[in-house]
C-alpha cells in the first residue's frame, strides 16, 4: 500500500526458454550418436540421433536469432573485432558454430556410410561440443550475480543433467522397438532424471535459506501459476513420476519407458520455462 | 586515496589523472517533484513505458504522521559494471576517464544479456517506435549525459533538480562537491552486496528504501495482474 512502484520488464522471455529446451535435445541426441560408437545396442539410434541433433539446431539458432531485438545483427557475435569473451554468450555462440560445422561433417561421413576412425574421431569432437551447449546456456544464467537461483555454480550441471535426460527421452522414443537401445536409453534416462531431481532439491534448499531475494524468488516459484509448472508439472509430473515410474516392473517395457520418456520431455520443458522465468519475477520490482 | 581497495583492473577509484565522475543524491532533500524524469525524457526522446531515470517512493511512518519517501533511481555506473563484462559485443563499455558507462547503439545486438546483468534494473529495451529519434529496438540506459559533462554541463536532471537534491561531480578530485559530500555524510549505495561499487550515492535513505517493496511480498498471481494492466496501458 502507498508505494510506486515501476514496473520492469524481464529481461529474457519464454522464446529463450524453448531454445534451452532444444539445445538440450541437441546436445543429448549428439551424446547418443557418439555412444552408439562405444555401446553397440546404441548402434541403430547412430543416423537418427545425428540428423535429429542437426535439424533441431538449426531450428534452435533460428530461434535464437529471431529472439535478437535486431535479428540481423547476428553476425556481429562472430566478429572478432567485436567478439568479448568475458561474455558466456560470445563463448556460446563459438560453440554453437563449432558444433554445427563438427556436426555437418560427421553427417557427411555418416551418408557416406563411412564407419572409420575418422568418422569416430568426428563423433567424438561432436559429442564434446555438445556437451559445451548446455554447459555454456548454464553458465550464461549463472553468472548473473544478482539473481537467485541462476546465481548457483550448479546450474550448467543441471543442465547437461537435463540434456542427457531429454536427450535419452527422445531416443526411447526413436528406438521403440529396440530390445537392446531399450534396456540402455532406461538406465540413461532413469540415471540423469534422478540426477536432476537431486540438483533441483539442492537448488531449492539453498534458496529457501537465503537472504531475503532468495527466500521471495522461492516462493514465487513454489506457488501460483509459477509453482504449478515448477512444482506440478517440473518436479512431480517430469522428475518425480517418471524415475517411480521406470523403477516399476511397467517401467522397464516399452509402454512404460514411452510414457516415462514422454513426462521427461514434459517435465523438463517446464523446469526450463520455470528456472527462466521466475528467477526474473522478483528483480523486475526492484 | 585508497587504491588498495580495487580488485579489478576496470576500477578507476583513485586512479591519478582519471576522472571518476559520482552522483550524490540527497533524499531529504528530493520532494519527489519528478522534474529529473521529464528532463530526461525531453533529453533523450525517451519513450512511453521506458525510463533512464525514475523516481519511485514508499509512503513510511503510521497515520497521521506519514510521509513520502523518494528514491530517484537511474544508472549506477558502477566501477566493477556487470553489464559491461556480459555484453557479447562490447556494445556497451566503460569510457576509463570519467567512468560512464555507456553503449554502441550500432553494435548491439539485442540479446539483453546486459538486462539481465544489471542489478538496479537501469537498463531497458527501446521500443519500435519513437517520436524524433531513429534509435530503436536496442537497450538503453542513463549515460549520466555524457554529451553535457564532456562540455562542462552538468546532466539535466541534475540541472533541473528544484531541490539541489541531485549532485554530480568528480569523485578522485578531493575538493569536488560530490567528494565533500560522500566525505561527510553517511551515504548509501543500492545492493552494495553485489559488489559492483556503484557511482550514485544517497543520503539519507535507509533500508525501508533500498530494500525490495511491499508488492514484492504479494501473491505473484496478483503482480502478475498488476504488470500485464501496466503493460497494457503502455502498450509494451
Amino acid at each position: 500500500m502507498g508505494d510506486y512502484v515501476w514496473f520492469h520488464d524481464v529481461s529474457w522471455h519464454a522464446s529463450y526458454a524453448v531454445y534451452f529446451f532444444i539445445i538440450g535435445i541437441v546436445a543429448g541426441l549428439s551424446f547418443l550418436s557418439y555412444g552408439s560408437w562405444i555401446t553397440p545396442a546404441l548402434r541403430p539410434l547412430r543416423e537418427k540421433a545425428a540428423y535429429g541433433s542437426i535439424a533441431l539446431l538449426a531450428l534452435g539458432s533460428l530461434l535464437l536469432i529471431a529472439d535478437l531485438s535486431q535479428p540481423l545483427r547476428f553476425l556481429n557475435i562472430l566478429n572478432p573485432a567485436y567478439l568479448h569473451f568475458t561474455s558466456p554468450l560470445a563463448w556460446g555462440s563459438l560453440n554453437i558454430v563449432a558444433f554445427g560445422v563438427v556436426s555437418v561433417l560427421y553427417i557427411l561421413a555418416l551418408v557416406k556410410r563411412d564407419e572409420s576412425a575418422r568418422t569416430k574421431l568426428l563423433a567424438t569432437a561432436a559429442a564434446l561440443l555438445a556437451l559445451g551447449l548446455p554447459v555454456y546456456t548454464g553458465y550464461d544464467l549463472t553468472v548473473h550475480q544478482s539473481r537467485p537461483v541462476w546465481n548457483t555454480p550448479i546450474m550448467p550441471v543441471l543442465f547437461v543433467a537435463l540434456a542427457i535426460a531429454s536427450g535419452s527421452a527422445v531416443g526411447s522414443l526413436l528406438a521403440a522397438g529396440n530390445e537392446a537401445a531399450r534396456r540402455v536409453l532406461h538406465q540413461y534416462l532413469l540415471w540423469s532424471t534422478a540426477a536432476v531431481g537431486v540438483i533441483l532439491i539442492s537448488i531449492l534448499g539453498t534458496t529457501n535459506y537465503g537472504g531475503a531475494a532468495e527466500e521471495l524468488t522461492f516462493i514465487i516459484l513454489t506457488t501460483g501459476t509459477m509453482g504449478l509448472v515448477f512444482v506440478g508439472i517440473g518436479i512431480l509430473a517430469g522428475t518425480a513420476a517418471p524415475v517411480a515410474l521406470l523403477l516399476a516392473p511397467f517401467g522397464k517395457q516399452q509402454g512404460g519407458l514411452i510414457v516415462a520418456s514422454v513426462l521427461v520431455l514434459v517435465g523438463s520443458a517446464a523446469l526450463r520455462y520455470a528456472l527462466l522465468m521466475g528467477p526474473q519475477q522478483l528483480q523486475t520490482l526492484y | 586515496m585508497s587504491e588498495e581497495l580495487r580488485v579489478s583492473p576496470i576500477e578507476t577509484r583513485g586512479v591519478a589523472g582519471k576522472k571518476r565522475y559520482a552522483m550524490v543524491v540527497d533524499t531529504r532533500r528530493c520532494i519527489g517533484c519528478m522534474a529529473c524524469q521529464v528532463a530526461c525524457k525531453a533529453e533523450y526522446d525517451t519513450p512511453l513505458g521506458v525510463n533512464r531515470t525514475w523516481v519511485p517512493y514508499k509512503v513510511v511512518g503510521k497515520y497521521p504522521a506519514v510521509k513520502k519517501q523518494f528514491l530517484p533511481r537511474l544508472c549506477n555506473h558502477c566501477d566493477d559494471p556487470p553489464c559491461v563484462r556480459n555484453c557479447p559485443v562490447e556494445a556497451t563499455f566503460k569510457v576509463e576517464d570519467g567512468g560512464f558507462v555507456l553503449q554502441r547503439y550500432e553494435r548491439c545486438i539485442g540479446c539483453r544479456s546486459c538486462m539481465a546483468a544489471c542489478p538496479y534494473n537501469a537498463r531497458f529495451m527501446l521500443p519500435s517506435h519513437r517520436t524524433y529519434t531513429p534509435i530503436t529496438n536496442v537497450v538503453d540506459k542513463c549515460t549520466f549525459c555524457f554529451h553535457r559533462v564532456t562540455q562542462n554541463l552538468v546532466p539535466a536532471c541534475v540541472q533541473t533538480c528544484i531541490g539541489r537534491s541531485r549532485v554530480f561531480g568528480d569523485l578522485n578530485d578531493p575538493a569536488s562537491e560530490v567528494s565533500y559530500l560522500v566525505a561527510t555524510n553517511a551515504t548509501q549505495v543500492l545492493r552494495p552486496e553485489q559488489g559492483t561499487k556503484p557511482h550514485v550515492f544517497y543520503i539519507g535513505a535507509d533500508r525501508n528504501a533500498t530494500e525490495f517493496g511491499r508488492d514484492a511480498y504479494r501473491k505473484p498471481d496478483v503482480m502478475e495482474l498488476e504488470r500485464a494492466a501496466f503493460k497494457n496501458h503502455f502498450k509494451i
